[in-house]
């Protein structure tokens, strides 16, 4: 099967029921999705399909065929981080890091949905699990991203 | 050395001196005779890089163990702790900055192979546990074997003098090596940011330019260390090293391994706790099964592993896996019979009491008022590392390598050299990060299952990967512990007796075991058995703490965030919540007026915390209607917590916990953005134990499966932390774990507040809360 990911095409041959989650890790290399349940409960495997912030470790990846798949090695443009990533460095969010990218590929999504979330839509979308408890600092972050965003200024370093 | 130095030596390091220890460690056991090396000059330092290989520290020339140098200037800085998002890979460095002269910044952090420099040698401290009181001497001389770990909170605690030391002699010998090309006095140069500078001429070296001279350097005695008004870096919010790599998907944890030719093993273990797995009757049937390149069974029956090409593979392989099982005598347990067990240890086989004053049972039959009685209770909690277990190796003829996440390298070296034969000088152990650790991670059964699994792949590397569900099922968990107080308050309103007794299955006899059989004492001589329930801040004219065990070896228990403290914690300040209120006074008074009369030496550092908490937290304030508040307090790790919960009850057992005030007196601060961090982080791991946490078992097999049925506390029950570090010039104590305890009182004594209901068993869930 063919799947676009990061806008570049990748061609697998796998079972039409692999979760998109093992073949971005196993048959690709790219890691920085993670394992974290392989029930949809905990949100580490959370990638963008279409824009839309999607647990993948129950997805088949045939049915990601064709459309827009972007992970968190997508996020930083030309080696320019986005202005999620640098929030998250400003608030200093990740202990072990192992959830954050699905973290912020959430915070991502929501962003490009939702331009000025409150709280409340943050309690809404942010439903991954951090072991660690960053969840204090992700709030914190998503706040100034928002507002770096709107401002469009040079962002820090 | 410095004053501040010696004071701590005698404040806190009691008995034998740490620079002593250490050179002991680096020269003594290991090669064989117990000799007991000086510390003049820096005889220490070169005698710890003896013992060193330098491996992965990259190019230029080592000045000591932690610290290389390279042409280009680049400075590479050994760090031996795991990193686990306890921010060690920063707070390390920044020790060695801080001495070194050089900026944050330009420093590569490398973790290192686990050789006998890098010991963790307070896991051997006597203090402020008495953990090797009653040890023999061959027993004493098994501790001395050098463990290079991370766990009990002891990074800084360990290593906040000695990495000091370590920065400020390599750059006196930089600055010997300059002074001697210049031709001038090491007292007319000083460093700075990676050079030394000529006072007088403004000339400069690098570093870089210098090593090679430097590393030839003999400098005569220990140069003293900075004065604290004179840090730069210590003390300072520094940002993390580890971060940049963590936003944009490149930090490799253990999972992340991918050696050339690697193969996933996806493994299943008995459905039981502790069966045993003998045989696999459709093994022919799985091989067929795409990408499937092996059928395993592990040794001594521990469990069945399918090797195949890719993880999902290899997972729905192994759940195919028909497999021929063997209970063990859990198949007719049950968490209620184990309730019951406890119990009946509670009442008829206790050890001696572990602290006792006075008369408490006199105290109690002659008590004016009524004495209080009550019965608590906590259930098997799992660690739940976000990253499930997992472990990457080859092993080869005569060699191995293990890419891991693990707390204690050398334990890896050893368990592979345990199940394989491989020489343990022919094993390289890569510790990656670590998607959580939480003690599970000190533990070396998915280690040994990986090497298993790899002696029958002989130079193939091999990724053993526990599901989610494996995970859970097969963990080494915090142990179930039941609790029992007798209470009772005098004419002055003072408690005149506090009796407690608790049942407990020994976390560091069960570990031990595991780990280093030769280190296991007897359960009666763990000290986690009892943290956090002796050497309470309180005057009590009348006490007796004491605990029993548990004997149910089936049922493996370990370390889990805050270890005993984790239960205690809960017990004591919730019952001393009890008498307060048995006493018709404040909680936060008449825990304060314990404190004013208790003896502890540092009951004034106690009682800086508990009263800056109260004061944060407007504690003499009313709430709002419908909002309530709770108050504990607890020691940990050498540092001192108090917490204040607030929360709102919006239905009659609906709870939102809003806001948690966080103190802690952890002595002198590293790195204070860590610190806060860390006490955000322990309130919400404790948090989701006493909301939600729970692990039960039904006829010897674990009910919970994965995350649903282990939930935990996310965004939106997330209350908001606010911390304040006190700031006191003691030595460090621990940041990991203490701020785990005090969550789950603070919230229980909210709750009390809020409803009258006194929960003394855990999870909340269980008594109908609903959390929002």
């Amino acid at each position: 099967m063919e799947l676009k990911i990061n806008g570049k095409i990748h061609n697998v041959d796998v079972e039409d029921g692999m979760p998109l989650l093992w073949v971005l890790r196993d048959e690709l290399n790219m890691t920085g999705t993670k394992y974290g349940c392989g029930v949809s409960s905990c949100g580490a495997c959370t990638v963008m399909i279409d824009g839309e912030a999607t647990r993948t470790c129950t997805l088949p990846a045939s049915t990601a065929a064709g459309k827009d798949i972007r992970t968190i090695e997508g996020v930083a443009q030309g080696g320019q981080l986005s202005a999620v990533q640098k929030a998250w460095i400003e608030h200093q969010v990740p202990q072990c890091g192992y959830c954050q990218s699905g973290q912020i590929m959430v915070a991502e999504a929501l962003l490009d949905s939702n331009p000025t979330p409150t709280d409340e839509d943050i309690d809404k979308a942010m439903t991954n699990i951090c072991r660690c408890g960053t969840y204090q600092r992700v709030r914190a972050a998503i706040h100034t991203a928002a507002k770096w965003r709107a401002e469009q200024t040079t962002l820090p370093g | 050395m410095s004053e501040i130095r010696d004071n701590n030596h005698k404040k806190e390091k009691k008995g034998m001196g740490k620079w002593t220890r250490r050179a002991f460690i680096a020269t003594g056991v290991l090669g064989g005779g117990l000799v007991i090396a000086g510390v003049a000059g820096n005889m220490y330092l070169n005698n710890a890089i003896t013992k060193y290989s330098g491996e992965g520290m990259g190019d230029g020339e080592s000045l000591n163990a932690w610290v290389r140098i390279a042409p280009d200037n680049t400075i590479t800085l050994a760090v031996p702790r795991s990193e686990m998002g306890q921010g060690v890979y920063t707070s390390i460095p920044m020790l060695l900055a801080e001495e070194l002269e050089v900026d944050m910044n330009s420093i590569k952090v490398i973790h290192p192979q686990p050789e006998s420099p890098y010991a963790n040698t307070a896991f051997l401290d006597p203090n402020p546990r008495k953990a090797y009181a009653s040890y023999s001497v061959m027993q004493k001389v098994s501790a001395f074997l050098p463990v290079v770990g991370t766990g009990g909170s002891t990074s800084v605690k360990d290593l906040y003098d000695h990495l000091r030391g370590m920065g400020a002699t390599a750059r006196e010998m930089l600055i010997k090596a300059a002074a001697d090309k210049w031709g001038v006095k090491p007292e007319d140069c000083y460093a700075e940011s990676a050079y030394v500078i000529n006072k007088s001429t403004k000339e400069k070296m690098s570093y870089g330019s210098l090593a090679e001279a430097a590393a030839k350097v003999e400098l005569s005695e220990n140069p003293p260390l900075k004065e604290q008004k004179d840090f730069k870096v210590i003390g300072k919010r520094v940002q993390r090293l580890d971060i940049p790599e963590k936003v944009t998907g490149a930090a490799q944890f253990g999972i992340d391994a991918r050696p050339e030719g690697m193969v996933i093993a996806a493994i299943r273990h008995a459905s039981t706790v502790g069966g045993t797995v003998n045989g696999i009757s459709n093994e022919e049937e799985v091989l067929q099964m795409r990408g499937v390149k092996k059928v395993v069974l592990l040794d001594d029956g521990i469990g069945a592993a399918v090797i195949a090409d890719n993880t999902w593979r290899a997972k729905n392989a192994a759940m195919a896996l028909d497999l021929e099982e063997e209970a063990n005598t859990l198949e007719k347990v049950s968490s209620t019979d184990i309730s019951n067990m406890l119990n009946e240890v509670i009442e008829n086989n206790l050890f001696a009491p572990t602290e006792a004053h006075g008369n408490v049972s006199e105290a109690l039959s002659n008590a004016e008022g009524a004495v209080v009685e009550a019965a608590y209770e906590v259930p098997y909690l799992s660690q739940c590392t976000m990253e499930p277990l997992n472990c990457t190796l080859v092993i080869n003829e005569g060699s191995a390598e293990a890419w891991v996440g693990h707390q204690g390298g050398s334990l890896v070296r050893d368990a592979i050299n345990a199940v394989t034969g491989t020489p343990k000088d022919k094993i390289k152990v890569n510790i990656t990060y670590l998607g959580g650790g939480f003690g599970r991670r000190a533990e070396l059964d998915f280690v040994k299952k990986a090497a298993m699994v790899g002696k029958q792949m002989m130079g193939t590397p091999v990724q053993l990967v526990f599901t989610r569900e494996e995970d859970m099922k097969n963990g080494m968990y915090r142990p179930a512990v039941a609790s029992k107080f007798r209470g009772a308050v005098g004419a002055d309103g003072m408690i005149n007796a506090w009796e407690h007794k608790m049942a407990l299955q020994s976390v560091g006899y069960s570990s031990m075991m595991r780990i280093m059989p030769a280190m296991a004492d007897s359960p009666e001589n763990d000290p986690q058995s009892s943290e956090g329930a002796v050497e309470l801040p309180y005057a009590f004219k009348n006490n007796s703490v004491a605990f029993g065990e548990l004997d149910l070896p089936a049922m493996q228990v370990g370390n889990w965030r805050s270890v005993g403290a984790s239960q205690n914690g809960f017990f004591t300040e919730s019952f001393m919540d009890e008498m307060a209120h048995a006493a018709g006074q404040d909680p936060y008074e008449f825990r304060k007026k314990h404190m004013e009369q208790s003896d502890l030496p540092d009951a004034d550092r106690y009682l800086g915390v508990l009263n800056k908490v109260a004061s944060m937290a407007n504690w003499s304030t009313p709430l709002p209607a419908g909002k309530s508040r709770g108050i504990a307090i607890l020691k940990s790790f050498g540092s001192i917590v108090g917490q204040v919960a607030e929360i709102t009850k919006l239905g009659e057992k609906q709870i939102k916990v809003d806001k948690v005030y966080c103190v802690i007196d952890c002595g002198r601060i590293v790195n204070p953005d860590t610190v806060e961090a860390q006490m955000q982080s322990g309130i919400i791991y404790g948090l989701s134990a006493a909301l939600f946490g729970e692990i039960t078992m039904t006829n010897g097999q674990i009910d919970q499966q994965n995350f649903p049925q282990y939930e935990m506390v996310r965004m939106q029950t997330s209350p908001t932390v606010e911390v304040h570090i006190m700031e006191v010039d003691e030595y460090p104590g621990g940041v990991g774990e203490p701020a785990t305890p005090p969550a789950a009182p603070a919230v229980a004594n909210a709750v009390f507040a809020a409803t009258g209901e006194r929960v003394r068993s855990l999870p909340l869930i269980k008594h109908g809360y609903t959390f929002v």
